[in-house]
């Protein structure tokens, strides 16, 4: 694809094969074909790269592509990801450090902070891993339960690798040895207020521990520097949020003023740090009903995240240009 | 193990005749017993088939005399139908396991009963973990008729186990069953060329194939086990591709609207969706089969997707031949 404008007479060398596919079809469903084979008949007659995309196109049609049984789509996460590639590239400069502490196989549990009302910080973290890790791997993540409501939100997530969280879900994915993203966080995280960025909020009851302990997966902490700046949220308007059932409704600079517009984030820059794995699979699976053990893990996490997201900040320097 | 007796609740739907052909062809089993209201399509051979109401007191006198030492509980009513209002197959459901249940305490020679129940009493939600185990069936509130009638079922059996430790008590979670021979609400919901799905969702959908559906139920009366156990097909089907896979075009309906425009279509002769189907249709649901594969020894030969592919090719309603003996385990 280039960008240089085209030359006036091109257009039509570029419409022909469309054109001839066209009457391929239309030649086709005159013989009595269905839709379906007539179109494959057009586009066999067609050179190799239509050809091509059309088969794609119609084994997507025909349900002729494979899920697994988590409901990950291959084939779309392989489609997205030109445009996670844009966003992580051009749109938030991404500054990945430390990928490689990622492990390459086997199971691990990624803990990140949580920032911005959508899961974006969820789809760079995984777009990290599989631009810039010597060994790329998709990352399966554990998303807030009220997103699984909410219709199309709900098929790209699942598509993608989300999963709702559920401590059933993470540790039947880590047993399978995936690579598992959670965000302790949850909804205290993505729904603070401007002037709590950076500010890590309360881990919960430590569950991720839990689950990594019982499973014996790495814990590798992850900060995210930039998700806290792509909708600056200045208000909750929390009626609203109990009425469609929300766990919060943010007012940001362009939402709701701009409608879906709104929707789009800001062009903040990022930087993700991905820490030393914290070993686990030496306390053995029934050091998980140890609560002090647990919340001293949770701490010690919790406290790696919050100093690295202090010191990314100040070395990601300025938050947009 | 030689020379058991088995009765067979609900013979003459087409999965318990299969159950029973089964049961018949085992050199292990010595006598097959089939209750239903009405007789089978075709007679089966080498099963003596009683024509009673199942809610109806002739179990009591008749389970002590019969010397049966194994019962398949295979009459729970999925859907109420034309024929069938809810209320009946509400009877039928709860009534009858209760009539089973209380000639079963009555006859000393019964030593395991298998029930073939539904996974629908883990419900269809939104934030429901991806696979349930077995351990997970209250979760959820029981929304539907049907769960609920399955959970009165699920307690009934509970509490005849606890009074009776002897006894060996199976149940057996069905996921929906789909195949070439049976007409089920997901064989008849995906019949039309035009099938209404809930506008942006695509829930995931575990089903069985009949083959395994029949196969399951024989493994555990060879193996019985205690307690619940999943039954269903490995993996999961998105319900978009699943309707592609079907050869039918989807009809996204918005989800607040779908209950009635599924309704409408009712009216005008399209499919009858349950509640329970409904539900199914916009969260989906799957199950854990560990118990089943490792317990009972049992692999299903189909995983969701295979079973889909199979009912696809052969929609034209083949008869399935009943040989799924040789799958068992130990042979």
């Amino acid at each position: 694809m280039s960008d240089s404008p085209r030359p006036p007479g091109e257009t039509a060398t570029v419409l022909r094969p469309a054109v001839a596919l066209l009457r391929g079809l239309r030649s086709g469903l005159a013989r009595g074909v269905g839709p379906l084979e007539a179109l494959a008949g057009a586009g066999a007659s067609r050179p190799g790269e239509v050809r091509d995309a059309l088969g794609a196109a119609i084994a997507r049609l025909e349900g002729n592509y494979s899920e697994d049984e988590w409901g990950f789509d291959e084939d779309f996460a392989d489609a997205v990801l030109p445009l996670l590639e844009l966003m992580y590239e051009r749109w938030w400069r991404v500054n990945a450090v430390g990928v490689a502490n990622v492990p390459a196989h086997g199971r691990a549990l990624l803990v990140a902070n949580h920032a911005g009302v959508l899961p974006w910080d969820a789809t760079m973290i995984a777009t990290a891993i599989m631009r810039e890790h010597p060994l790329p791997r998709p990352t399966r993540f554990l998303v807030l339960r009220w997103a699984f409501e909410l219709p199309w939100l709900s098929v790209a997530v699942r598509r993608l690798g989300g999963v709702v969280a559920s401590p059933y879900n993470a540790v039947r994915l880590l047993e399978e040895d995936e690579l598992v993203a959670v965000f302790p966080e949850g909804a205290r995280g993505i729904g603070k207020a401007w002037s709590e960025r950076y500010r890590l909020q309360r881990f919960g009851r430590g569950g991720f521990v839990e689950i990594a302990l019982r499973t014996g997966a790495p814990i590798v902490p992850v900060a995210v520097v930039g998700s806290e700046e792509i909708y600056p949220k200045i208000a909750d308007a929390a009626p609203l949020a109990r009425l469609i059932g929300a766990p919060f409704f943010p007012i940001t600079p362009t939402f709701p003023a701009l409608g879906p517009l709104g929707a789009i984030p800001l062009p903040s820059r990022w930087r993700i740090e991905f820490g030393e794995p914290i070993e686990t699979a030496g306390y053995g699976p029934d050091a998980a009903d140890d609560r002090r053990l647990v919340l001293e893990l949770a701490e010690r996490v919790r406290s790696e995240i919050q100093e690295r997201l202090l010191t990314g900040v100040f070395q990601r320097g300025s938050p947009f240009v | 193990m030689a020379g058991r007796h088995v009765l067979v609740t609900g013979v003459s739907s087409y999965l318990g005749s299969e159950i029973a052909r089964g049961l018949a062809a085992d050199p292990a089993v010595e006598h097959v017993l089939g209750l239903d209201e009405r007789p089978p399509r075709e007679r089966l051979r080498e099963v003596e088939f009683v024509e009673a109401d199942i809610r109806g007191g002739e179990l009591r006198e008749l389970l002590p005399r019969s010397g049966v030492d194994t019962v398949i509980h295979n009459k729970i009513v999925r859907r109420p139908g034309p024929r069938l209002s809810p209320r009946a197959a509400h009877e039928i459901n709860v009534i009858g396991t209760l009539e089973l249940l209380a000639a079963c305490e009555r006859a000393a020679g019964v030593g395991a009963i298998v029930i073939r129940g539904s996974a629908g009493i883990y419900g269809a939600e939104p934030d429901a973990p991806q696979f349930f185990g077995e351990e997970l069936s209250r979760l959820y509130p029981l929304r539907t008729r049907f769960q609920r009638d399955v959970g009165e079922i699920e307690n009934l059996f509970e509490a005849f186990a606890r009074r009776n430790r002897d006894v060996i008590c199976t149940m057996l979670r069905y996921q929906p069953a789909i195949g070439p021979s049976l007409n089920t609400q997901i064989t008849q919901y995906l019949s039309p060329p035009v099938v209404p799905t809930p506008l942006g969702f695509d829930p995931r959908i575990q089903l069985v194939h009949e083959y395994d559906a029949v196969g399951a139920t024989l493994a555990a009366v060879h193996r019985p086990v205690r307690g619940a156990v999943n039954v269903a097909g490995p993996g999961t089907i998105g319900l978009s591709r699943l309707v592609r896979r079907a050869g039918r075009t989807s009809l996204p309906v918005p989800a607040p609207l779908f209950d009635t425009a599924t309704a409408t279509a009712q009216r005008f002769g399209g499919p009858r969706l349950s509640p329970d189907l409904r539900r199914l249709l916009r969260y989906g649901r799957a199950v854990d089969i560990t118990r089943l594969t490792e317990e009972v020894g049992f692999r299903p030969r189909f995983s969701t997707p295979d079973a889909v592919e199979d009912w696809v090719r052969a929609k034209g309603g083949r008869r399935l031949v009943s040989a799924v003996g040789e799958l068992l385990p130990g042979r």
